[in-house]
């Protein structure tokens, strides 16, 4: 079919391709998803493969943690088995290995010719959805170095870094627009979060709170999606129970609600300490003039030391966080583990290691919610406190104030424990906490990386992105002497509900709606006397470069359709691609939640 | 099965009872002048000139030798319609006709005017018998054969 001219002859169906077509459009109508609902299933299969690739870095982490300690236990138990001078190497070397991958990485990665970020957040903040894959490699074998030596440093880092790289390829091999293709990456890290903790609705909150900066149905769906999809293909791969499930709280009397809803300033007014003494060891690294190698050396090294010391400051702390809640700890040994861990985390984050510190947080807010429960039962017998159960406040209560997402804070450490009896708790003590946190704190922990990549540049590039840079440059079009039977192959053989009708030189006519002529695709009378001219839409609304976003999303309104025309300009009317509604809400909600953090940023 | 607004809009055609004419040009132009008064008829020049610009681009024309000149035009304010009957078949290219209708819509009821050109052709594809339509002494004689043909 020649679509730039004119159709020389005409197309009669048989009446096998007749029914044939009639079936497809049944499907068409009822079963073929639209643009939003094919965002959902990239969700899912980014979703499955996030989970895929997170159980891929675990596995190997496991067993490089196994040739490093000779225990295939956890790490803690690894690290315990070993004498001093071998917890003091491994982490060096370990270091020293992390540094080498990153610096040699990145020497050849500064070869490449394409600009790329490596960072999921600005890749879905600021970028354009494009995650560098030589350098997110590089990172991630770094972060699994530093990680199966024992560093104390989250894994979820790396696990959101690949399951957000497998997103953007993704969207980059479907040539997604880039609104979409960075809601994909978003979704990609929603998925890395939640199969790290299992923790599905959390998981997309954390991004849509955090990252996003907006709920709106339009992006929240897609990672809820993602999420829910990651974490039941990791239940599958594995363990089914929740990360730090909860054996059951009590309040043995109705008193005690009060010194349990007071959690929550004391985790409040402790948060900026925690996130001031973290800024405060990346500058004393900062200032020390080694080459990465080395520095990551001298950080594994001192995370060496204090294992010497207690092997519970290696790793993440996920098995210490499950030691803190079903365990009983004297408060003098909390105190000493959350001093430890604070320092082995500090000195990780500072020296540059590539991993996360959501859950070293999770373990520092859990310990100072312990320690608070036994100073309740030290001062009020009567009430038999469980400090597991103000553990598990503190842990949701910290996580609040650290990272100014309370929202996303009740749900993770719900999620966490699976115990409802804990939630109202949780709650109030969340809230609390953010706002206690945010007397001191106008900066917080992810907010302040976003910050790094430049609150200016995050605005300028935003502002940028105009209409032409969201349009599909593949619209579907048929000249104005399209016979009908050629109009009803068009719109089986492509997703879209209309056609555009052209003249030679691509200057639009008007355009066919599905919905408009579906009732007449079955005649085979109609065939040979009605053309595309006949029944197009010559007024159908359409946008141009020179639209506002805003005013483009107001032409969506009229046309009720997913998917409008773009032309160069409204006098030459020439076809230059189509814009979808979707693309322009994920555009401007981007925008808003820019809007939102540059403010927090000032 | 008859469609009611399609009828509707046949009882309100004008007709002509063996329309002559030497070319397809000479015939539509013979049907666009029964319409020049009509008072849905807003704008003829245009009217007429969007049926032969629609004639040009692809003549719309039934194997049993009907054809339907037809636009989609500004010129009218609702659907008008003519239609003639050819003792002398009338040579529209390679297809000899002796039934036209000529159908003026406005750009706003495309699908009225879908309706009406599937019915009228499924009514002509269902009872070819050209000889007994075009034997219609005027509108109502046209209609009683064209809906009922036994």
């Amino acid at each position: 079919m020649d679509t730039n001219g004119e159709i020389e002859q005409k197309t009669t169906l048989s009446p096998l391709l007749r029914r044939l077509l009639r079936l497809k459009f049944w499907l068409v109508e009822h079963v073929r998803p639209s643009e939003r609902q094919s965002t959902l299933i990239w969700a899912a299969l980014i979703g499955a493969l996030g989970a895929l690739s997170s159980e891929a870095f675990r596995k190997t982490s496991d067993f490089l943690l196994h040739i490093a300690t000779g225990s295939s236990s956890g790490i803690i138990s690894g690290f315990a088995n070993l004498t001093w001078w071998q917890r003091l190497i491994v982490p060096t070397v370990g270091g020293l290995l992390a540094g080498s991958t990153l610096w040699f990485g990145n020497r050849l990665v500064a070869g490449g010719k394409q600009k790329t970020t490596t960072d999921y957040m600005e890749a879905i903040v600021v970028g354009s959805g494009i995650i560098s894959a030589r350098a997110s490699i590089v990172k991630s074998l770094s972060a699994l170095l530093s990680i199966s030596t024992g560093t104390s440093i989250g894994r979820e880092g790396p696990l959101v870094q690949l399951s957000s790289l497998v997103a953007s390829l993704i969207g980059r091999v479907r040539n997604i627009p880039i609104p979409q293709r960075r809601h994909l990456v978003a979704c990609g890290a929603a998925a890395g979060i939640a199969s790290a903790y299992k923790a599905p609705i959390a998981a997309s909150f954390f991004v849509a709170e955090i990252i996003l900066g907006t709920v709106v149905v339009e992006s929240l769906g897609p990672l809820i999606i993602a999420s829910v999809v990651a974490a039941f293909v990791t239940q599958m791969l594995g363990n089914s129970e929740p990360l730090y499930k909860s054996s059951g709280f009590n309040l043995h009397t109705r008193w005690e609600i009060i010194p349990l809803s007071c959690v929550g300033i004391l985790l409040g007014f402790s948060a900026p300490l925690y996130l001031g003494f973290l800024r405060s060891a990346e500058r004393l690294f900062s200032k020390i003039v080694l080459p990465v190698p080395l520095k990551l050396a001298l950080g594994g090294a001192i995370v060496g030391g204090l294992a010497i010391l207690n092997p519970d400051v290696c790793g993440n702390g996920q098995g210490l966080l499950r030691s803190i809640f079903h365990q009983y700890w004297f408060w003098d040994e909390v105190l000493v583990i959350i001093v430890l861990k604070l320092l082995a985390t500090a000195t990780a984050f500072g020296s540059g290691v590539v991993g996360g510190v959501f859950t070293p947080t999770l373990v520092v807010g859990a310990g100072l919610g312990v320690l608070y429960g036994e100073g309740i039962l030290c001062l009020a017998p009567q009430f038999q406190s469980d400090p597991a159960m103000y553990g598990v406040v503190g842990m949701g209560a910290f996580l609040a104030a650290t990272t100014g997402a309370p929202l996303m804070a009740i749900l993770m450490a719900f999620e966490l424990t699976l115990d409802y009896s804990i939630a109202p708790f949780l709650m109030v003590n969340c809230v609390v906490a953010y706002y206690c946190s945010g007397i001191f704190e106008k900066r917080f922990m992810y907010g302040e990386s976003l910050e790094r990549k430049g609150a200016a540049f995050f605005n300028q590039q935003l502002a940028a992105v105009n209409i032409r840079d969201l349009v599909r440059r593949d619209p579907i079009t048929l000249p104005k002497n399209a016979t009908f039977a050629q109009i009803a192959e068009t719109f089986v053989q492509h997703r879209f509900q209309h056609v555009y009708i052209v003249d030679k030189d691509q200057k639009l006519l008007g355009a066919i709606s599905l919905h408009d002529v579906k009732t007449f695709l079955d005649r085979p009378e109609l065939e040979s006397v009605v053309i595309a001219a006949d029944i197009m839409d010559e007024d159908f609304p359409r946008v141009s470069p020179m639209h506002g976003m805003t005013d483009a999303l107001h032409k969506f309104s009229e046309a009720h359709s997913e998917r409008l025309p773009v032309v160069d300009d409204m006098v030459s009317k020439r076809l230059i691609g189509s814009i979808s509604k979707t693309d322009i809400i994920l555009h401007l909600a981007g925008e808003q939640s820019a809007v939102g953090t540059s403010r927090q940023f000032s | 099965m008859i469609s009611r607004k399609a009828i509707e809009h046949l009882k309100g055609a004008i007709f002509l009872k063996d329309l002559e004419a030497q070319s397809d040009h000479e015939a539509i132009s013979k049907l666009l002048d029964l319409l020049r008064s009509h008072p849905a008829v807003s704008n003829f020049e245009l009217f007429a000139a969007d049926v032969f610009d629609r004639q040009q681009a692809d003549p719309p024309l039934f194997p049993g030798g009907v054809a339907f000149p037809h636009a989609r035009t500004d010129g009218v304010t609702a659907l008008v319609m003519a239609v003639a009957t050819c003792r002398k078949p009338i040579q529209f290219g390679d297809i000899s006709v002796r039934l036209i209708f000529l159908v003026g819509v406005p750009k706003r009821a495309g699908g009225d005017y879908l309706e009406l050109i599937s019915f009228l052709a499924r009514q002509i594809r269902r009872d070819p018998a050209m000889e007994r339509l075009t034997g219609a002494e005027d509108m109502p004689g046209f209609i009683a054969r064209f809906v009922d043909p036994a």
